[in-house]
């Protein structure tokens, strides 16, 4: 189901005197299936941004179209296209409010329309998929770790079945394994469904390792949108931008700094390691 | 003894279901003995629920142990009247900067805490310039505070924990809601700190990058504490920290993917001129 983002400025507090332009004359295209990477420093906009894709915000000009057709016409049907395109917000564990994991993920499709047991299904695949296991479905949300909570309202998210899925920072606050394990979990979610993801992200080494293609906020703006190793080219102006490329490309540089043939575009430890044993000739 | 010192300490914390019905005892920190000299820079690592933020809690006293001591400053924690000069010699900056930050100004809000400590009207001055300038944030001391990026507004809660003079600051995961740039921010002046003001650092965090300064590690699981030693101790057992859930910094990792496939490498590699270095040997 694509999307397209067109010409949409945003202005926080239009018409008063504290009026900020949030998002300035972004163009986007989500085509079906990918995997997107957005970055940007804390305030670039990227939660602004993804928040107008399932028409939580409305843009102050310009236009979005879900599958073809404007979001913003009279009687375009919000509450479909909200079913359609999942949130997942940041630290989202603080929205499990049911008496057991099960019924919080329940919730969503219910909320559709969708009878008990449709939603019993859906609920259970969303669980499935998330990697949580049987014996937690009837605990209290309250009751599992950091990492468990995360999937299980992410759970809550897929159990609407959208076509895209969209979550801000999902791994902040989660141990390296947590993390590991989420990322991947989305990943396999992405080809096993087609699902495109949209991922907000402040870890450049998690967005090297999985996404197709990355988007680069800077004062509400698109400053790169292309795929990872051409966008860590331009490390040098990320770091202007307050970002940063993943370390690894900062090894490569030293190494081409000292005189070895590596190829500085490589953005994870696999490639890294595939150049510096060419160059080492070792390959 | 030194600024912090843990004796067998226990803390037990009693579940309960709905009713209020005990339902069980869960040993979040299970005997952990640890001396801290003054001055030292002490990072912590563990995977989420390991027992490390519960651990840093007994350092000023929002917990007290079920079982062992904890002396601050030679000051057992658990005498209710040391409580007040335990919070002031062991200062703690938590994860969320907005829940910390609680004057309209940010000169106003770091002198808060010497305000309440009965300071002297000009003492708190001075010390809310040093402070700020001690984080680099003296220029926005007229600033709103939620006019300020996520990192600047960590340094001002920094600040603030400061401007009471601890000799002990103890930070709770303080960059994971940060950007690439507000991370290496508070992580400077974290740094800052230690070596030009001599206060004692407690640093936890899940980001194994901002800990290869640290002069200590102690690497918790399970309420104990499972290894402990120089990040290049630490860093050097890539397989033990994924059994724990952790990782080591991307640098390590890939001289460690380079190791494995037959470059002969020392263990422990932190930085990316390390690596070149090693690395040279063989161009």
């Amino acid at each position: 189901m694509s999307i397209i983002v067109d010409h949409v400025n945003y202005i926080y507090g239009a018409d008063t005197p504290l009026a900020v332009a949030a998002l300035k004359d972004v163009c986007l295209q989500f085509p079906d299936g990918q995997f997107v990477g957005i970055i940007g420093h804390t305030g670039s906009g990227k939660s602004t941004l993804v928040q107008h894709l399932n028409g939580l915000l409305k843009a102050t000009s310009g236009h979005i179209y879900f599958d073809g057709e404007d979001i913003y016409d009279k009687d375009y049907d919000m509450k479909k296209l909200r079913s359609r395109v999942g949130l997942v917000f940041q630290y989202p564990e603080h929205q499990l409010f049911e008496v057991d994991v099960f019924s919080d993920v329940c919730f969503g499709p219910k909320n559709l329309g969708l009878d008990k047991r449709e939603a019993e299904l859906r609920a259970y695949d969303a669980l499935r998929r998330v990697g949580l296991p049987d014996e937690l479905f009837y605990q209290s949300p309250f009751d599992l770790s950091g990492g468990q909570k995360r999937r299980a309202a992410i759970a809550g998210v897929l159990a609407m079945k959208p076509d895209v899925l969209i979550l801000d920072e999902p791994t902040a606050g989660l141990d390296p394994k947590g993390r590991d394990e989420i990322l991947h979990q989305i990943k396999q979610l992405q080809t096993q469904t087609g699902m495109t993801i949209l991922l907000v992200s402040h870890s450049m080494e998690d967005v090297a390792e999985y996404v197709d293609r990355i988007i680069v906020m800077n004062k509400g703006s698109v400053l790169y949108d292309d795929e990872p190793r051409k966008v860590f080219r331009h490390y040098k102006e990320l770091e202007e931008v307050g970002l940063a490329a993943p370390q690894v490309t900062y090894v490569l540089h030293k190494l081409k700094e000292k005189g070895m043939n590596v190829d500085v575009s490589a953005t994870t430890i696999e490639e890294a390691a595939d150049t510096v044993l060419q160059a080492l000739g070792r390959r | 003894m030194g600024i912090v010192k843990a004796s067998d300490v226990v803390y037990e914390y009693i579940r309960r279901d709905d009713e209020g019905n005990v339902e069980g005892i869960t040993t979040a920190v299970d005997k952990v003995s640890l001396d801290i000299r003054q001055g030292e820079f002490i990072a912590i690592l563990g995977h989420n629920g390991s027992g490390k933020s519960t651990l840093a809690k007994h350092i000023n006293a929002i917990l007290t142990p079920t079982e062992g001591t904890v002396w601050v400053d030679g000051m057992d924690t658990s005498e209710e009247d040391k409580l007040w000069n335990v919070r002031q010699t062991a200062g703690m900056v938590f994860q969320n900067p907005d829940n910390q930050i609680i004057g309209q100004v940010v000169e106003e809000d770091v002198g808060f805490g010497p305000e309440n400590m009965g300071i002297p009207t000009k003492e708190i001055w001075e010390r809310v310039e040093e402070s700020l300038r001690a984080v680099g944030m003296y220029e926005f001391r007229k600033y709103s505070p939620n006019k300020l990026s996520g990192g600047q507004k960590q340094r001002v809660s920094i600040a603030g924990v400061l401007a009471m003079h601890p000799k002990c600051i103890v930070l709770d995961e303080p960059t994971a809601m940060l950007d690439p740039s507000g991370r290496k921010e508070v992580i400077r002046a974290v740094r800052g700190l230690n070596q030009v003001e001599g206060v004692t650092v407690i640093l936890i965090t899940h980001y194994m990058e901002e800990i290869i300064h640290a002069d200590r590690v102690f690497v918790m699981d399970r309420g104990r504490i499972a290894m402990e030693g120089t990040p290049r101790q630490i860093f050097s057992q890539v397989e033990k920290l994924k059994e724990l859930r952790l990782d080591v910094p991307q640098v390590t990792l890939l001289a460690y993917e380079l190791k494995k496939r037959g470059v002969a490498l020392p263990d422990g590699i932190l930085t990316a001129e390390e690596l070149a270095d090693a690395l040279s040997a063989y161009y």
